[in-house]
Parts: C-alpha cells; sequence; structure tokens
C-alpha cells in the first residue's frame, strides 16, 4: 500500500530557520487544498488542521507524503502523529507541525 | 434450523444491509428476530417481523454541522454509541432470553449484542456496514486506538464479561462486510474470518412517488444526494450543486434531494425532491454527487455510476479515498467546494474519456458477483453449525 522513500536528497542545504519551515508548509498546504477550492484560506501558525482547514485523517496521510518529498527521510510526520493523544488531534495547529518538522530537521542534520 | 438474533442501532444505513439478509435467513426457513428501534425496523424491514424494541437516546444522533474530523469521531463513540451500548443492553438481554438465538448478528457500531453475547457464550457475527472500520484507520494513531479501547473496556466491565478480551467490533467467530476487495484495495483484512459479501441491495419498500415524465430522457441524469443523515448540514452544498447543474444546462439532468427543505429558488430543469425513489432512479442515472456514505456509494458503484464524492464526516472521508483510488470518482471538499468547481468534477466522472465510468461498472460487476444478503446468509448457516453446541450422546 505504501511506498519506501527513496530518500532524494535535495542538494541545496534547507533553511531550517523556523519561519523559513512554516513558509514550507504554508505553500504545501496551499497546494493541497487548492485543488479542492480553497485558495484564498488564511493559514498562520494557530491556523488548526481540523477545524480551520477542515483536514481529515486522511489528509494528514498525504501531507506526510509531501513532507518527505521535500524534507527526505528527516521529517517523519507518522512518528509526530503517532505520539498525539486524541485531543492534541483535534486541536494541532500548523505551528505544531512546523516545530515538528523544524526540530526534525535540527535533530537530523542539515542535509 | 438455527435461530438467529439480528442488533441494529438507529441507523438508516446500519439496518438496511441487514433487511435482505433476515429476508433471505427467513426464506430458508430460520427464525429471525431483530433488536432495535422498533418503529424504524419495522418502517425498513416491514410491519410483520419480529421486532424486541430497545430504549433509543433521546432524538437519535444529532450533531452541530460544524462537527467533523476526529472531534466527530470522539463524539461518535462517547457521546452516542456507548451510550447507546448502554441504553440497549437491557433490551437486547431481554431479547435473548425471550427468542433463544443460536446466533447473534451484531452490527459493528451497536456493540453491546456483541459483549452480552460473549457473556452469555452465545456465538456472535459482527455486521459491517462500511469499508473504513476494515482497513484500521487507527494504525497509526495508537494513543487514539488506546482511548477507544479505554472506552469500549469500561463499557465491558458495565454490561459484559470483565474477563473478555474479543474487540467487540470483529467478532472472533466472524465478520460480514457488506462491501467488496474493490473499494478496500489491496489493505490487509483486520482479521481472516472477514467475509466480504458485496453491499446487500435488496428490492425496499419505497413509497416516494416521482415525476419520471419530467427528466429529460436526452441529457444524462445526475443524481445529488446527501443521504438520510445530514439534512441539517447540506443547505449550502445543495444550492451550490443546484447552480452547477443549472449551469451545465443542456448537459445534465440534475435531480436534487432536499430533504430538508432548504433550497427556495429553483432554476427550470433542475429536479428538486425532498424524496426520491434511490434505487430506480439509479437505475436510469448516469452520475451521483454525494456525501460518500457507505450505502449511496455501494449503490451507485452496483449500478455502474461514477461518483462526486463531498464526505461530511465519519467513515466518508475514507470511504471517499477508497473510490478515488479504485479510480471510479472525484472528491470535493463539503465545505468549500463551489458551483463551478462542482461543475467541473460532475464534467470530469460524465467524460468517458476519464475512465471512471468504466472504472465504477468494474466494481459494480464484482459486486454484483459477490452475492450481497443470500452469500451472508450462507456464510451465517455455515457458522452457525460450526459452533452449534455438540449433540448430548445417547445413554448406554
Amino acid at each position: 500500500m505504501s511506498t519506501e522513500a527513496i530518500g532524494i536528497m535535495t542538494t541545496e542545504p534547507l533553511d531550517t530557520d523556523d519561519a523559513a519551515v512554516l513558509a514550507d508548509i504554508t505553500r504545501m498546504l496551499r497546494e493541497l487544498l487548492e485543488e479542492d477550492g480553497l485558495d484564498d484560506a488564511e493559514i498562520s501558525r494557530e491556523t488548526t488542521f481540523h477545524d480551520d482547514l477542515e483536514l481529515e485523517s486522511i489528509d494528514l496521510v498525504t501531507l506526510a507524503g509531501v513532507l518527505r518529498e521535500h524534507y527526505g527521510d528527516r521529517v517523519n510526520l507518522a512518528l509526530f502523529i503517532a505520539d498525539l493523544e486524541l485531543d492534541e488531534i483535534i486541536a494541532l495547529t500548523v505551528g505544531e507541525l512546523a516545530d515538528y518538522v523544524a526540530a526534525s530537521l535540527r535533530a537530523n542534520g542539515q542535509g | 434450523m438455527t435461530r438467529f438474533l439480528l442488533v441494529v442501532p438507529p441507523l438508516v444505513g446500519h439496518v438496511n444491509p441487514l433487511v435482505g439478509v433476515a429476508g433471505e435467513l427467513a426464506r430458508r426457513g430460520h427464525p429471525v428476530a431483530w433488536a432495535g428501534h422498533a418503529d424504524q425496523i419495522h418502517r425498513l424491514a416491514g410491519r410483520d417481523v419480529t421486532v424486541f424494541d430497545c430504549p433509543m437516546p433521546a432524538g437519535g444522533l444529532v450533531r452541530p454541522p460544524e462537527l467533523t474530523g476526529p472531534a466527530a469521531f470522539r463524539f461518535l463513540w462517547e457521546e452516542f454509541f456507548v451510550p447507546l451500548a448502554d441504553l440497549m443492553a437491557p433490551g437486547i438481554e431481554a431479547a435473548i432470553d425471550a427468542f433463544r438465538p443460536d446466533v447473534v448478528l451484531g452490527d459493528q457500531h451497536a456493540v453491546a449484542g456483541a459483549l452480552i453475547a460473549e457473556r452469555k457464550g452465545i456465538p456472535y457475527v459482527t455486521s459491517a456496514t462500511t469499508s473504513a472500520e476494515l482497513i484500521d484507520p487507527l494504525a497509526g494513531m495508537p494513543k487514539v486506538a488506546a482511548w477507544l479501547g479505554e472506552l469500549l473496556g469500561g463499557l465491558r466491565a458495565r454490561i459484559g464479561d470483565p474477563a473478555g478480551t474479543a474487540d467487540p467490533r470483529f467478532s472472533p467467530y466472524g465478520v460480514i462486510a457488506f462491501t467488496g476487495r474493490e473499494l478496500l484495495g489491496d489493505a490487509p483484512l483486520p482479521w481472516e474470518r472477514t467475509h466480504l459479501v458485496g453491499p446487500a441491495i435488496a428490492p425496499r419498500a419505497d413509497r416516494s412517488d416521482f415525476p419520471w415524465d419530467e427528466l429529460d430522457p436526452g441529457r444524462p441524469t445526475v443524481l445529488v444526494s446527501l443521504g438520510t443523515a445530514n439534512a441539517d448540514a447540506g443547505g449550502r452544498f445543495l444550492a451550490e450543486a443546484v447552480s452547477a447543474l443549472d449551469g451545465l444546462g443542456d448537459a445534465v439532468q440534475g435531480v436534487v434531494v432536499d430533504p430538508g427543505h432548504t433550497l427556495s429558488a429553483v432554476p427550470p430543469g433542475v429536479l428538486v425532491r425532498a424524496h426520491v425513489p434511490q434505487l430506480d432512479l439509479l437505475a436510469r442515472a448516469d452520475a451521483v454527487v454525494c456525501h460518500a456514505g457507505h450505502n449511496t456509494v455501494c449503490e451507485s458503484l452496483w449500478h455502474g455510476l461514477p461518483l462526486v464524492l463531498a464526505p461530511i464526516r465519519d467513515d466518508q472521508p475514507i470511504v471517499a479515498q477508497q473510490v478515488v483510488d479504485a479510480g471510479a470518482g472525484v472528491r470535493v471538499r463539503f465545505n468549500r467546494v463551489n458551483a463551478a468547481r462542482l461543475a467541473t468534477a460532475v464534467e470530469t466522472v460524465l467524460d468517458s474519456a476519464g475512465g471512471h465510468r468504466a472504472a465504477a461498472e468494474a466494481i459494480g460487476r464484482s459486486f454484483r458477483a459477490a452475492g450481497g444478503h443470500v452469500t451472508a446468509a450462507g456464510h451465517l448457516e455455515r457458522i452457525a453449525a460450526q459452533h452449534a453446541p455438540a449433540p448430548i450422546p445417547a445413554t448406554h
């Protein structure tokens, strides 16, 4: 069902600065949602995945793939989700995801 | 002869597939009784069936339209399915004592049936009316799975056998799932004794009158329906759907189901009805726009119709994705989609070059071959025979 990450790394070092990561994720979410009629949504750190963006769990699976494509194996959204309680999933914000991605990049080197 | 007790929640989509199964079991000479919401079961299964009425939550399953995603999941179990099981327990207990079933067929979400049968030592089979639970949607969320496990554990301590360990949603005796492999893709089944019997599409008493002569035979018919449980949430979507169909002009004949009477001005050329005879209409339709409820999806695919899917909550996003992955439909966002995007989606699935119709027809053929309620009845007879008490040996 799922495919193993090939682990293609970008040749240019990625900026792990929090703001840059947030910008990356915002762009990915826009791309993810644009196909489905959400071009104009404001996305900020406080934006929630479920109430604000109306993403379903199944969309998080798609997002996990997009993140891996962009950052390689260093960012594993599935691990992050697996550690969340139901209440935390309900209230999940874009900022929390950005912080996890930034921390993963710092912990796993800059490529 | 085997005595079957069917335990169902007060949800049309969970009762309907078992109506055909109950009829087939009765035809084969087995005594059948139901436990659940008596008024609803009589309405769906007929006046002459035996029903043991169970107390039901006041007002049924009512959730604000904006309650979606994981919050809707939490509500569904914490505020509906678990309280429902506590409420139904005495009625099921009484039904078992009075009817003395050999086998209990319990809906996957009316878990009191499984828990009480387990405590009483009666073989029980799970009826699964959606494909979504079969792919283990909580696999990637172990803490959520643990939360649900605790909730069910507490329930078992109150109404079941505290020493029991089986997941009441997946009976160790077998799971009969009214769906098909074509929807599940290559996802592994949760349990080897899961029988995919396809949707149980039996003719049902449908008293909706319909102005058949108002359908333009020269235009492909597109049915828009949000199912039986979403009348409160559908206003905006239905209005966009009507504009989309109107905008497509002579390219389609739109039929919109509006049970909540939310639509005001309806352009000529689009047919709006509070109720429709859905199966009869599907037999004449060319595409369906719906909320991705499992029953509407399966009935549409059964008729070989491609789908535009606007899932609202619960299992619907998963079912929608399964249809998209199978190539038989496209997904739009229920709360975001506008008339223009909806029109494009309808055109996409109607265009034979896109392959959606061919994929839907292939799924429909396999659904028909799976046998539905007839195959289900066969599995139930076999499971009953395997677990029938051994005859008492004659004394010498």
